[in-house]
């Protein structure tokens, strides 16, 4: 994961000055693994990270080439660009007042998996329905 | 033993006949547990413990502090299974607040209350346990950081003949399972790994004492599986020895759709319950494999507060438990007539709500209060009802009449005669015991405003499961002496609470028989 920062600073850089550049050949840690319009649809990616033209391997880095074969990437992979648990959670600290924080609820704290609720190429879940299927929606936005 | 060994084995047994097809039936029927011989252990504690949750922690909390290395496995990805999702009510038999508030109490009336909700058949050396220790075990808890609603005056459950609960102070369990984990991992040697469930007991040689448990890290439970016991192959295999013993923690299995419906076969597999999804019967059922004796495993507890309008445990159980059903009334909305005790225990109002449920599956009983029936502990939980809609609020008892289609005349001629017995003293009906400090007063505040939910039992604690002694020692069929090296407590062993626990005592069980396991171990 360490070089995933810098790519996503590097990925800034050239979205805005020299887009052009950036094309599915750019690909220095796996110059085999084409992007190929049939993987982007199996693999979609979420909007926020589409946006950033994110590839397979910024996030599944050192996992080969054949997204097949692709894992998870746990916490310690998501959290190599969101920082920390408690720092997602002190984002939604104005939701703890009604103890609605999904990063940091009554029950877990700021303790779950990422993955519990956020999955990238599929529709992401929201745990806190398991229970609390009518207040949800009154305390967040479908969950991203 | 490894999957691998064990498939071998099997497939040598059946002289390599369709090996590959058998091997996977091998190994769901034929699996025995794996001994000494057949493992090479990856890492070695004195203590693991199954499950997270109140009897897993405070047994881990209690062997840690004695200074042994513990391995807590959890299965799931979040701490604490259904104890961090519970409403944090913990009956505490002769507690401080109780004399404080003049409540008389006794280990005789506790035991007595408990026997008449359990149906005479629960195992009393355990609810001697239980009211013996509970206030020790509540101070330990407390020692470890739990934080609880102290200084008010006790909340009274459901088949308790005097209030003897304390609620915790986020009225959730996790106000003592998030102090508790930190506690255990805090201490030299001790680990709590999530995502890891145990597969099988390894046993010494002789086949006499557990040593150690094989299991799968990175285990992701599927709520997708109809059993996911059974079909979930994801993780990856390791072997842990004991050297002290294994404590089974594991809890209850109201949700496992199949196991269940064996019991009951009432209980169709798409029924919601109040458990989290991790309640299966795997780890028990592991348990039995190597011995263990079981004990009343077909009584299923429905609890009878929880409400169809929301999924899972929800919030209707706190508003009607410490709300509605407390001063207020439930009718059966065919007749707007009274039914029950709404303060009897769970199993007399289950069965109460069935009765009318099984003529007419959608009639649904609505519990009836004013805002003086809400306990003070949780009025936090009051705005939360409203809002997700699973309690409605009305000005008068003709709107509330109509929204559920309650023949109105009925329904007002049912609160006044309610509202009068209690207010003259006179016992009502149905014998409920919350009523006694009502002489003079209105139960139900005829000014307004009127609370409402629609209310119906789902599963909610297993009763059954293996036998422990008061030691927490399992104890076997084959020999009924206890097994050595395991132990168990809380919702994964049967017999404390007889056909049907009552309300808070789980709590209670769960950290009294954990603590003493981790005492024992």
């Amino acid at each position: 994961m360490r070089s995933k920062k810098t790519l996503l600073a590097l990925g800034f850089f050239l979205i805005l000055g020299v887009m052009s550049l950036v094309g599915s050949e750019v690909n220095a840690s796996s110059p085999q693994l084409k992007i190929t319009p049939e993987l982007k649809e199996k693999f979609t990616l979420k909007p926020h990270h589409e946006k950033l033209s994110f590839k397979c391997v910024d996030c599944h880095e050192g996992q080969g080439d054949d997204p097949e074969n692709f894992k998870a990437i746990d916490d310690k992979g998501c959290l190599s660009c969101h920082k920390t648990k408690q720092y997602l959670a002190d984002r939604l600290k104005f939701m703890d007042n009604l103890h609605t924080n999904p990063h940091n609820s009554i029950h877990d704290g700021p303790k779950l998996y990422c993955d519990e609720c956020h999955f990238e190429h599929k529709k992401s879940d929201n745990m806190c329905l398991s229970c609390h299927s009518n207040d949800v929606k009154l305390w967040m936005r479908p969950t991203p | 033993m490894s999957q691998e060994k064990m498939s071998r084995r099997d497939a040598l047994k059946l002289g390599f006949v369709g090996a590959g097809a058998a091997m996977l039936s091998a190994s769901q029927a034929m699996a025995a547990a794996p001994t000494e011989k057949d493992v090479k252990f990856d890492e070695e504690y004195d203590v693991i413990v199954i499950g997270s949750g109140f009897a897993g922690l405070a047994a881990a909390a209690k062997a840690a502090e004695r200074g042994y290395k513990v391995l807590i496995l959890e299965k799931m990805g979040r701490v604490g299974g259904n104890s961090v999702i519970n409403g944090g009510a913990f009956a505490v038999p002769m507690n401080k607040d109780q004399k404080a508030f003049g409540i008389e109490d006794s280990k005789a009336l506790f035991i007595k209350d408990a026997l008449k909700a359990g149906l005479g058949i629960n195992h009393v050396e355990m609810l001697e346990l239980i009211a013996d220790r509970a206030q020790e075990v509540f101070d330990f808890t407390v020692k470890c950081g739990a934080k609880y609603q102290t200084g008010k005056k006790p909340t009274h459950f459901g088949g308790h003949s005097v209030a003897r609960t304390i609620v915790t102070e986020n009225m959730s369990g996790s106000a003592i399972i998030q102090p508790m984990a930190a506690f255990v991992e805090k201490l030299p040697g001790c680990k709590l790994v999530t995502r890891a469930k145990m597969d099988d007991f390894v046993m010494s040689n002789d086949g006499t004492t557990v040593i150690g448990v094989t299991a799968r890290i990175n285990y992701r439970f599927d709520n997708k599986l109809y059993s996911d016991d059974i079909e979930n192959k994801s993780g990856e295999k390791k072997v842990y020895r004991a050297k002290k013993g294994v404590i089974l923690a594991s809890g209850g299995f109201a949700m496992d759709k199949e196991y269940r419906k064996i019991q009951d076969p009432r209980m169709a597999p798409d029924m919601d319950a109040t458990n989290h999804d991790g309640a299966t019967a795997g780890a028990l059922l592991k348990a039995f494999q190597i011995g263990a004796l079981p004990v009343h495993i077909s009584w299923i507890q429905e609890g009878p507060w929880a409400s169809p309008d929301e999924r899972g445990f929800g919030v209707a159980p706190l508003l009607t438990q410490q709300g509605l059903f407390v001063k207020g009334v439930c009718v059966d909305i065919r007749n707007g007539k009274r039914f029950m005790n709404e303060m009897a225990d769970r199993k007399t109002r289950a069965d109460a709500q069935y009765v009318i449920l099984r003529e007419d599956p959608k009639a649904y009983p609505v519990a009836i209060g004013t805002y003086n029936t809400f306990d003070e502990q949780i009025y936090a939980a009051i705005e939360k009802g409203l809002q997700g809609g699973v309690m409605k609020k009305f000005d008068t008892l003709d709107a509330l009449a109509a929204n559920y289609k309650i023949p109105a005349a009925a329904l007002k001629e049912t609160i006044a005669k309610y509202n009068e017995d209690a207010k003259n003293g006179v016992e009502d009906q149905f014998k409920k015991q919350t009523l006694k400090d009502m002489k003079g007063k209105e139960c139900i505040e005829m000014k307004g405003p009127f609370y409402a939910i629609r209310t119906v039992p789902k599963p909610h604690h297993t009763m059954g499961g293996v036998k422990i002694n008061t030691k927490a020692q399992v104890i076997s069929a084959n020999t009924n002496k206890p097994i050595a090296g395991l132990f168990a407590a809380g919702e994964v062993t049967g017999g404390t609470h007889g056909a049907s626990r009552l309300g808070s005592c789980a709590i209670a069980d769960c950290l009294v028989c954990g603590f003493v396991a981790g005492e024992n171990i």
